[in-house]
């Protein structure tokens, strides 16, 4: 294990200096075994601890807080005892102006049973509502916190004041990814959530971890779009790789310097890669229409999920999608009617 | 390894929210602890208590059953006390355990159901029994938390002691003490001492060491001359006395303390006094201030202030910014200002002493001798002290700031504006007391010579022109020089008045056709009252306040309600007259039309403008007033003329003299605007002071859980038990202790960091961790030896530089040369120094690096950050902060928010802004290449790099050389001369799309981002 492969790795990289892009894939793999783990691949993929069924993850998170008994979870004593006053004790109301009495107030949408397990869905998703059988539903979550920004936090990191790893960047630490040409952990978002980019943040675990931010418009990815046309860009390429070879000559041990030599290929490939994902110009009309998206339109939720749709298809570990930011979101309290247009974008 | 990637303590933290008490050694304990039941001696019956029983006892049961309440006189927190019972008798039945009042208890099976708070879980009632069944075993310790058995002392703990310097079998390479340890350790491994680094490459390591900035070429290529001996002690006391030392050894502390501009708390609230403590950081550095008085100011500057040099007083306040500057949590943060203390004690721990004191605070330290007991002590210290208050979002401003002045000084300089205010007023007491008499003289007089030329009423909404109400034809009026055309607005019944447009020209009749129009007005209506006349006549346009007598409208205004296209002369809210200066109507009370003309008389009476006539001739007078803010009752019109006057002065000339007197009033009132401007005192976010109090001990750190009052203490591990005096804070105490020589932390802590940001590795790897989790020094006779060394130079920080880099061992090659027959191995080289260990620079440094190749860079400090006037914050989580601030200043000055991270530092490892990061991160990921290929800021640098290379020489050659000089600080080989010339050629000819004079310039710009993007520029030999 010691010996041999480091050699052998060596090796591989003299022979991949002659800048074959052949290679990069087997270089790749080959810092990742066996070399410090400060300097190998911290994206290869790797194996999970027990057999898993899932290999990626779509994690859509609807900013605001969706009010459960308006949705997914029936409450018939809500629609019987509507208007009943109600006495609470907590101190968000306390001594609170306008919350001196508290009255009932039934959901604004009828509900009905679904599926074989029956479950209770509202009108205000009618098609979710038709998958219900393929659908864990978790209705027993309850929390002690009663602000935006901690909940935002605590759902993604598990830490509600504190920052911490988020989901996507725990995933991808764990198991790495399938596709070198797309970032591990995506987070698509037309606006920004409660407590900013902490959300999909990797705080302490390495930087690799990170979600990739994917704003809906002209450039969803920063720095994605070339400025030189891709001749030129080659020849720079091309400059770049001649000095940094020769920079490396007398070199050689430092894997630092193979890696960032090779995080231009890679970078050079995900120009074309990104673009790919997000050009739906191939895509069927049959298949926009189940989206509900309109040909060439970069907007709305049905956006975000044939993209996250297209990101997990070429490989992409974890991808997150946002469905609005820290405003006009569903936090209806103030006209519960909104919700309507929130579900209509989502469902 | 520290740092990322490491995932050791945070995580565990992370993972187990609930309490999680390790089964340490309890036989031994209980061993110690006296003879104990046979059945306790089961140490898995013992782990379950601790992991499952205690804590419910702790948390569901002893608010009632415990040392302060006793209901049914029943005591649940020793089991002796439970198998007392209460006056129900023994709460356990050890024969019968499925018959034990406590099990019927919590199932409810008998009259009593318990804790009334809500009944157990299943698999909590389970727990319960499984323990009753055991025979309630009880770890014999009288606290609630488990304290853990004492170790052999922490390495890190030992009294620093001085070793011998080793002697090495090689005698020539060591150049001083450092190099005989660094050495000896080599030899004893069978490894080669590098040999010394060519001076470029030293030039450059040390540019950017000491200045965070790449050299410049002409001082590399006379150091590459300097055929001195002391040749590069000069070099580096050239650098350490540049100013860009305290900005780069700055930002290495600011990593520490995790420094930030905002407070964190869910809107992330700007703190706009914070950067004071930021150049305050670089301030020391730069004027070498001793390391035990950096630390003595951070933890209780305040209090030192007081006590010492009066000049020294606003920087020593300034240092406590090192405690306000910690994170601020929640939406209400004193809701949460337990989570903030536990910020300061964690950073105050990690950077001072290397130990995580944070993690005492819901449970005894699990590895290293620190007590929940010592957190609470700390705790006490702080929750004592008053920190400045940032703001959040139910109480958006900010209060607390701490002034930086002495309450000496302040009341001094009060003492002296009050003076000058009072002279100033004494002064003014004249025309004070004349101006109005005048006022009214003049308004008399002028009355008395009246001829009305016009007047009239509009109705709510109307508009009449001046014919209209013409006394006498308005065609044709004789004017002589000295005359006053006079227009009032007057109001009607309401008293509310009107916003009236006026419209009104004057225009010479023969002669030399002038004409004056009030809309000439509206583009410089500010510059005076009275003002000059488009053809240079001094004082032709009088705004006056005619409610009593004519007064000069005093108030001179830029802006009205936020609108700057709106200005005006008033005298308070009203009278006033005023301009939209816009082309557009602009909305404010009413919409104003563009380019217009206004006034609003008082409530009282008229507002008026006269015309001092600078001719003796004929005019003609036209005009209208239209009211545009319907809501009224409209207002009144009269257009008068004055012509004589009573005394020997014309009236032009009477209006002239109070005119001057008031213009000469509002400049001593502005004078006074100013002595009461610097009565403000400029403020820092800082600490003070506050209410000294022990803090309650809270259990598994919820503050809503408190137990027994923790007297204010340090660290009783590391002998310390002294207690702070009854009405002090702690500070000032846990300060002296902290920077004494005898604490064997600080120093050590301190010495390590300084060698790990020279060499990119501490001899303890775990810089922020000196405890038992912590790396072991790889050379703890070195450490030791600088520590003492540090401690003897007086806490000298530039002597410790010195003493470091010209050690053999800092100057080292960092690339083996190609002839050596065995050449160190990466772990040699890093564990052994063997080589020196290439570094990529941080992203501060590339930043800075791009600014000065591209000769952009403002090398001048940044101060404080353009944020908005904290009277207009409302800032939400719906909406918090998010401003951006570019800037053309060196990155250690750019805005660091807590909650929205800059894209670019989160790309580029950059430092954490909610906790200490002792170690910068070095990533490599293909998102950092798009940076370089992509972005614009990569560009726009390398358009200006390619300007300068370009304008340094004609030829290709030479320029190519301009350009690694400036880039790499060395001159480019013949190769690399043809490699760049045939590239340029080869790029330029593909440009088919642009003009051919531009692609020369296209090819060098793309010529310069390779450079720019290079592992060469990017990384440190």
């Amino acid at each position: 294990m010691h010996q041999k492969p480091l050699i052998s790795r060596r090796e591989c990289m003299r022979s991949s200096l002659c800048g074959s892009l052949l290679f990069s894939g087997i270089l790749q793999e080959l810092l990742a075994e066996g070399s410090p783990q400060r300097f190998a691949d911290p994206l290869a993929p790797r194996k999970p601890h027990f057999p898993a069924k899932a290999k990626r993850v779509i994690f859509l998170f609807m900013t605001g807080g969706v009010s459960h008994v308006d949705t997914f979870d029936y409450k018939p004593r809500l629609f019987a005892d509507v208007g009943k006053e109600v006495k609470l004790d907590h101190p968000e109301i306390k001594n609170r102006p306008g919350y001196e009495r508290i009255f009932l107030k039934r959901p604004q949408w009828e509900f009905k049973k679904y599926g074989q397990s029956g479950a209770d869905v509202s009108e205000l998703f009618p098609h979710v509502a038709e998958c219900m059988d393929d659908i864990a539903l978790i209705r027993s979550m309850h929390t002690d916190h009663s602000n935006h920004y901690n909940a935002t936090l605590g759902m993604h990191t598990g830490s509600f004041a504190f920052a911490r790893p988020s989901l996507g960047a725990w995933v991808s630490y764990g198991l790495g990814t399938e596709n070198r040409n797309l970032p591990s952990f995506i987070a698509i978002a037309p606006a920004q959530t409660y407590a900013g980019s902490q959300v999909y943040a990797s705080d302490f675990l390495p930087g690799a971890h990170q979600g990739t931010l994917v704003v809906p418009g002209s450039e969803p990815v920063a720095d994605i779009t070339p400025r030189s046309a891709t001749a030129q860009q080659r020849k720079e390429l091309e400059l770049l790789d001649a000095i940094n070879h020769r920079h490396q000559s007398t070199r050689e041990t430092d894997p630092q310097l193979s890696a960032r030599m090779k995080s231009f290929e890679t970078a050079f490939g995900m120009q074309t890669a990104v673009p790919d994902v997000f050009d739906f110009s191939k895509e069927t009309d049959a298949t926009l229409r189940l989206y509900g998206l309109e040909r060439s339109s970069t907007q709305g939720f049905a956006w975000q999920c044939l993209t996250a749709r297209r990101l997990i298809e070429r490989g992409v570990r974890f991808v997150e999608l946002i469905d609005t930011g820290s405003s006009g979101n569903w936090d209806s309290h103030g006209d519960m009617m909104d919700h309507a247009r929130l579900a209509q974008n989502v469902d | 390894m520290e740092g990322k990637g490491a995932v050791t303590h945070e995580m565990r933290y992370m993972m187990f929210k609930r309490p999680f008490y390790l089964p340490l050694t309890f036989s031994l304990f209980a061993w110690l602890m006296g003879a104990p039941p046979a059945h306790a001696q089961n140490t898995e019956a013992l782990t379950h208590f601790e992991k499952r029983v205690r804590p419910l006892l702790v948390s569901r049961c002893l608010s009632c059953h415990g040392k302060s309440v006793q209901q049914g006189g029943l005591r649940l927190d020793s089991r002796e006390a439970i198998l007392k019972g209460g006056g129900r008798g023994s709460a356990i039945t050890l024969q019968h355990p499925t018959e034990s009042l406590l099990s019927k208890a919590i199932h409810g099976s008998g009259v009593l159901k318990m804790p009334p708070s809500g009944m157990l879980t299943a698999e909590e009632k389970e727990a319960v029994d499984l323990w009753i069944r055991q025979g309630a075993p009880w770890t014999p310790s009288t606290q609630p938390l488990i304290a853990k058995p004492a170790t052999v002392p922490l390495w890190s703990f030992r009294p620093v002691k001085r070793p011998p310097i080793p002697a090495t079998h090689n005698k020539t390479w060591a150049k001083n003490p450092i190099d005989a340890f660094i050495l000896d350790k080599m030899e004893r491994f069978g490894v080669t001492p590098p040999s010394l680094a060519d001076r470029r490459t030293l030039y450059r390591r040390l540019a950017f060491d000491l200045t965070g900035l790449p050299p410049e070429p002409r001082a590399i290529e006379a150091f590459q001359r300097d055929q001195s001996p002391r040749a590069i002690e000069t070099v580096i006391e050239r650098l350490l006395a540049s100013p860009h030392y305290g900005e780069q050894w700055g930002r290495h502390w600011l990593d520490v303390v995790r420094y930030a501009d905002t407070a964190g708390e869910n809107s992330d609230h700007p703190l706009p006094h914070a950067w004071r403590y930021r150049n305050w950081v670089i301030d020391a550095f730069n004027r070498n201030l001793p390391y035990n008085e950096f630390v003595k100011e951070q933890v209780a500057g305040d209090i030192l202030a007081k006590q010492g040099d009066p000049n020294r007083y606003a920087e020593r306040v300034v240092a406590t910014g090192y405690l306000a500057i910690a994170r601020r949590f929640g939406h209400d943060i004193e809701q949460d200002m337990h989570l903030t203390y536990e910020d300061v004690i964690d950073t105050l721990g990690k950077s001072f002493l290397g130990l995580t004191l944070g993690c005492a605070r819901c449970h005894d330290h699990k590895f290293d001798p620190i007590s929940v007991k010592d957190y609470y002590g700390l705790y006490g210290v702080f929750s004592s002290s008053r920190f400045s208050y940032p703001g959040c979002e139910p109480k958006q401003q900010p209060r607390d700031l701490v002034p930086l002045l002495s309450t000496v000084e302040m009341e001094a300089r009060t003492k002296t504006v009050q003076e000058s205010l009072r002279k100033l007023d004494e002064e003014n007491r004249t025309l004070l007391d004349s101006l109005p008499k005048e006022a009214r003289a003049l308004s008399a007089d002028a009355r008395k010579f009246a001829t009305t030329l016009s007047e009239g009423e509009i109705e709510d909404g109307g508009e009449k022109r001046f014919e209209v109400g013409a006394k006498t034809s308005l065609q044709r009026v004789h004017v002589r020089k000295g005359d006053v055309l006079q227009l009032f607005v007057t109001p009607l019944q309401n008293h509310g008045a009107d916003s009236t447009l006026v419209e009104w020209k004057i225009a010479e009749i023969g002669g030399q056709g002038r004409l004056w129009d009030v809309r000439d007005l509206v583009e410089d209506l500010p510059a005076g009252n009275p003002h000059t006349d488009r053809y240079g006549n001094v004082g032709t346009w009088c705004f006056m306040d005619a409610q009593e007598g004519f007064r000069f409208l005093p108030e001179k205004l830029e802006r009205i309600d936020g609108q700057s296209a709106i200005k005006a002369w008033r005298d308070g809210d009203t009278p006033s007259v005023f301009v939209n200066t816009s082309a557009q109507p602009v909305k404010v009370w009413t919409t104003l039309p563009p380019k217009s003309f206004f006034v609003h008389p008082g409530a009282k009476g008229a507002v008026a403008v006269a015309w001092l006539s600078p001719f003796d001739g004929e005019v003609s007078i036209s005009g209208r007033i239209a009211d545009v803010h319907r809501g009224g009752d409209g207002v009144g019109w009269l257009l008068q003329q004055y012509t004589s006057s009573p005394n020997t002065l014309t009236m032009a000339q009477r209006y002239a003299e109070l005119g001057r007197q008031s213009m000469a009033l509002q400049e001593l009132q502005a004078k006074r605007a100013v002595f009461q401007e610097s009565l403000r005192v400029p403020v820092a976010f800082a600490v003070v002071e506050g209410e000294a109090r022990n803090a309650h001990i809270q259990k598994r750190g919820d503050p809503a859980m408190l137990g027994e009052e923790t007297p204010r203490t340090f660290l009783t591990s590391l002998g310390e038990s002294k207690q702070p005096p009854k009405d002090s804070s702690g500070r000032l105490e846990l300060a002296n202790w902290l920077a004494s020589p005898t604490n064997p932390l600080t120093a050590r802590v301190f010495v390590n960091r300084v060698w790990q940001w020279h060499f990119g590795r501490g001899l303890v790897e775990t810089p922020n961790d000196f405890g038992s989790r912590g790396s072991a020094p790889t050379h703890p006779e070195l450490l030791d030896y600088l520590t003492d060394w540090f401690l003897k130079s007086g806490w000298d920080v530039r002597a410790l530089h010195r003493l470091i880099l010209s050690s053999a061992t800092y100057q080292s090659i960092s690339v083996a040369p190609p002839t050596s027959k065995r050449p160190p191995s990466p772990k040699e080289a890093k564990e052994l120094y063997a080589l020196f260990l290439r570094r990529r620079l941080t992203a501060e440094e590339i930043r800075d690096a791009f600014l000065t190749v591209s000769g952009e860079i403002d090398v001048t400090p940044g101060e404080a950050h353009p944020f908005p006037p904290e009277s207009g914050w409302s800032f939400t989580q719906h909406s918090p902060f998010a401003d951006e601030y570019p800037t053309m200043k060196r990155s250690v000055y750019l805005l660091q928010k807590r909650n929205r991270k800059a894209r670019y530092f989160a790309l580029f490892d950059g430092a954490d802004p909610n906790t200490s990061s002792p170690i910068r991160d070095n990533t490599t990921v293909p998102t950092q290449a798009l940076y370089f290929m992509n972005d614009g800021f990569v560009h726009a640098r390398a358009e200006k790099f390619a300007e300068k290379i370009l304008s340094a020489s004609s030829t290709p050659q030479e320029r190519i050389q301009f350009a690694y000089r400036q880039a790499y600080g060395r001159t480019p080989s013949r190769l690399e001369i043809q490699e760049g010339e045939r590239f340029l050629m080869d790029y330029a000819q593909s440009l088919k799309e642009i003009p051919p004079q531009n692609r020369l310039t296209s090819a060098w710009q793309a010529y310069a981002r390779v450079l720019l993007s290079s592992n060469e520029f990017l990384y440190i030999d």
